[in-house]
């Protein structure tokens, strides 16, 4: 039988939109597979061990509670996770967890607050929200063959890539990255971070499939596929969206 | 000549936003914010002008205003208080200008000497540049429609800096709740806290909620608790720098039941302690009835005529309501955030007969354009009880979005019914409930106003501005 572990990053700091959804989603679509799955969280002041967990899931929060989690970040975790990052564990970082990932963030007060820096970007902080439902288009989802994620962003740091990251999908509706350059989220070996919650994985089960397979893969070298699984809802959930926000 | 034109424009605005109001409410619709609108347009300082022939009562806070507000209603009528209220939660400031301008007559004599005002938490910073309320009670903060105000804190900053400006204001707070408490701090107001004693409650293991506010205010410690009612509200203490829980003036020492119909509790003030029953179910209402309370004992009435508000209220503006159909019957409850949703779903568990549920999600803007907070909604109860609900039924904007979160919690797919017609789900639904059974409609702030018009067609609801 196939175990995987996910480790749910500060889930009592970073947990404002829904991201329980994400989890949730995760979990259930291995059990229904017939696959172990555990949940495991590991918040401020618990060490993070990298060769524990298959995939590590890190969410939004309020700013207020991003500052706390900084230094226990820095301090405690920082090696450990570049270690994960480079040893291609799955990692799926939304909104907060996705800007911490980078190398800094840069406030609205000029402010630079060094981030981990395990993935090439950064984040300037911008005067106005970025709020609103995001429809972007992603290239290779083999379980999702249209290629468009679904989802709502709500963020007002600015994130531009650099050398070696690439993003993760071109904005069909809403904002993304930065709402200048057309780009939303980022890639870097199994790294997957977006913007988009709402909650993502759910109504997105291609992308959820495809985190689930690179974990399978990276710890189980004969794992091929994973068998289909009746998707109507959450289908029809996804393409009332696509519909509603692009006309297609 | 100015004052003379400025006068004239009073009078205009006056007139047109009643001229409004008539009209509206001929043609049925009950509009209740565009009257407050073109006279604001014309007349911005009407409100001032207004507000000032008022003892004014407010009510703001994220969750339970309403409810709130109603109890307090109810205590004004048992003390034969003439007042006028802004009932149908017209709540932004051209609501609030409707409610004003229904009550003065075209001399600006006002018919009512109290007003009481329940006040959106994001449009209360701007009310307290107009109005100057005698009383504020701030219920709670939870987490709230985050696209429209930005995030719990700036709304908690907000409601700080309107209350800065109202130093003569009797501050109405709830010590169990971290941020709501704050507000009480360093101010020059006179204020009256309440809560609930450490007191035994039912077992309650619906859901891990996430905690909106578990880090301290102050300086972002981890709080502790040495109780804890429900989410982040409790006995809360900094263990870094000692910011907790204030002395509550006001408590509930005992609750003797809570039933899917009411609650029985034991308040104790100053000036002794009663037992009254509620009319409401759930903890949450226990909490609203707390601050009526509070805003009884601070305005001197007796217990006798609290107890009996209390015990004979009417449920607000779709809060709780029921409509009879003979055996059988419709229960709507507006629901609007994970907290009182996860409430809600408590409320379920503890009706004994079967029942049918259907959830009505729409994501306009007064629903919240981001329906992310469903799954921080803990729907795995109603997995437990699905053998005693004969379908659930989802509708409105998003109801693809709540068939994913219900399969998720674990509720069979086939008993999952989506229909975006509500006249075809109501003919549905009500196929599925047997006689002595209920069918729960629980829909979003638009989703609700919608289903009230066709409730209202079928089975004569009154209406809603009255």
């Amino acid at each position: 039988m196939y175990q995987i572990s996910i480790c749910h990053l500060y889930p009592d700091l970073l947990n404002l939109y829904g991201d329980h959804g994400n989890i949730q989603a995760l979990r259930k679509r291995m059990e229904w597979r017939g696959i172990d799955v555990s949940v495991h969280s590991v918040s401020l002041g618990e060490p993070f061990d990298p060769e524990a967990h298959d995939i590590v899931f890190i969410g939004g929060g309020q700013d207020y509670e991003q500052d706390i989690l900084l230094n226990d970040l820095l301090n405690q975790k920082k090696e450990a996770l570049f270690h994960a990052v480079e040893g291609e564990t799955v990692f799926l970082c939304i909104c907060g967890g996705y800007q911490l990932m980078g190398r800094y963030i840069k406030t609205g007060s000029g402010r630079e607050m060094e981030c981990l820096g395990a993935l090439n970007h950064w984040t300037i902080s911008g005067d106005k929200r970025l709020i609103g439902n995001l429809v972007f288009s992603v290239e290779g989802l083999k379980q999702q063959p249209d290629g468009y994620i679904v989802g709502f962003e709500n963020h007002s740091g600015k994130t531009y890539l650099g050398e070696g990251v690439t993003p993760l999908g071109k904005v069909v509706h809403g904002f993304g990255n930065n709402g200048e350059d057309g780009y939303e989220g980022a890639r870097y070996k199994n790294v997957y971070c977006t913007y988009s919650h709402g909650s993502l994985l759910p109504k997105n089960p291609g992308l959820a499939d495809e985190l689930i397979t690179l974990a399978l893969k990276r710890k189980y070298p004969d794992f091929v596929s994973l068998q289909p699984l009746n998707d109507s809802l959450e289908t029809n959930a996804r393409i009332s969206l696509i519909k509603r926000f692009t006309r297609k | 000549m100015k004052k003379i034109i400025h006068h004239i424009r009073l009078y205009i605005a006056l007139f047109i936003a009643k001229g409004a109001i008539f009209f509206l409410r001929l043609s049925g619709s009950g509009g209740t914010s565009l009257p407050g609108k073109l006279a604001l347009a014309i007349y911005p300082d009407i409100l001032t002008v207004l507000a000032r022939k008022y003892r004014i009562i407010m009510v703001t806070g994220t969750n339970g205003k309403t409810t709130t507000s109603r109890m307090i209603e109810q205590i004004l009528k048992e003390n034969r208080i003439d007042y006028i209220a802004n009932k149908s939660g017209a709540n932004l400031l051209s609501g609030l200008t409707t409610t004003l301008i229904s009550d003065v007559k075209m001399n600006l004599k006002s018919r009512s000497h109290t007003a009481l005002l329940e006040v959106d938490e994001a449009a209360f910073r701007l009310s307290s540049k107009y109005m100057h309320p005698a009383v504020l009670v701030v219920t709670n903060f939870f987490r709230d429609q985050l696209d429209r105000f930005g995030e719990l804190y700036a709304t908690l900053n907000a409601v700080r800096d309107g209350i800065s400006r109202l130093p003569d204001t009797t501050l109405i707070l709830n010590a169990d709740d971290s941020l709501c408490a704050s507000l009480g701090k360093e101010v020059p107001n006179s204020v009256i806290y309440y809560g609930m004693n450490k007191l035994e409650l039912p077992a309650d293991d619906t859901w891990v909620e996430s905690q909106d506010a578990s880090y301290c205010l102050y300086c972002k410690a981890k709080y502790e608790y040495l109780f804890r009612s429900y989410s982040h509200l409790g006995h809360f203490i900094c263990p870094q720098c000692g910011y907790s829980r204030p002395e509550a003036l006001i408590q509930v020492d005992k609750i003797l039941s809570l039933s899917g119909e009411f609650s029985r509790a034991i308040f104790y003030t100053p000036s002794g302690s009663f037992t009254a029953q509620i009319n409401l179910p759930g903890l949450y209402n226990v909490y609203n009835a707390l601050a009526a309370v509070s805003f009884s004992e601070a305005l001197g009435f007796s217990h006798e005529k609290t107890i009996e508000a209390l015990s004979c209220f009417e449920s607000g503006f779709g809060r709780m309501e029921s409509i009879s159909l003979g055996e059988k019957s419709i229960q709507v409850i507006l629901i609007k955030n994970p907290t009182g949703f996860n409430q809600v779903l408590s409320f379920l568990k503890t009706v004994e007969n079967p029942a049918a549920i259907s959830f009505i999600i729409n994501d306009k803007l007064a629903d919240g354009t981001d329906i992310s907070w469903l799954w921080d909604v803990g729907f795995e109860a109603l997995a437990e009880i699905q053998d005693k609900i004969s379908r659930f039924f989802v509708s409105g904007i998003r109801a693809e979005d709540m068939a994913v979160r219900l399969k998720y919690a674990g509720i069979f797919t086939d008993h999952i019914t989506v229909e975006k017609d509500y006249g075809n789900m109501l003919d549905d639904a009500l196929e599925h409930v047997n006689s002595g059974e209920t069918l729960y409609i629980l829909p979003t702030y638009t989703a609700m106003l919608d289903i009230r018009k066709i409730l209202k067609k079928r089975f004569h609801l009154k209406n809603f501005w009255q």
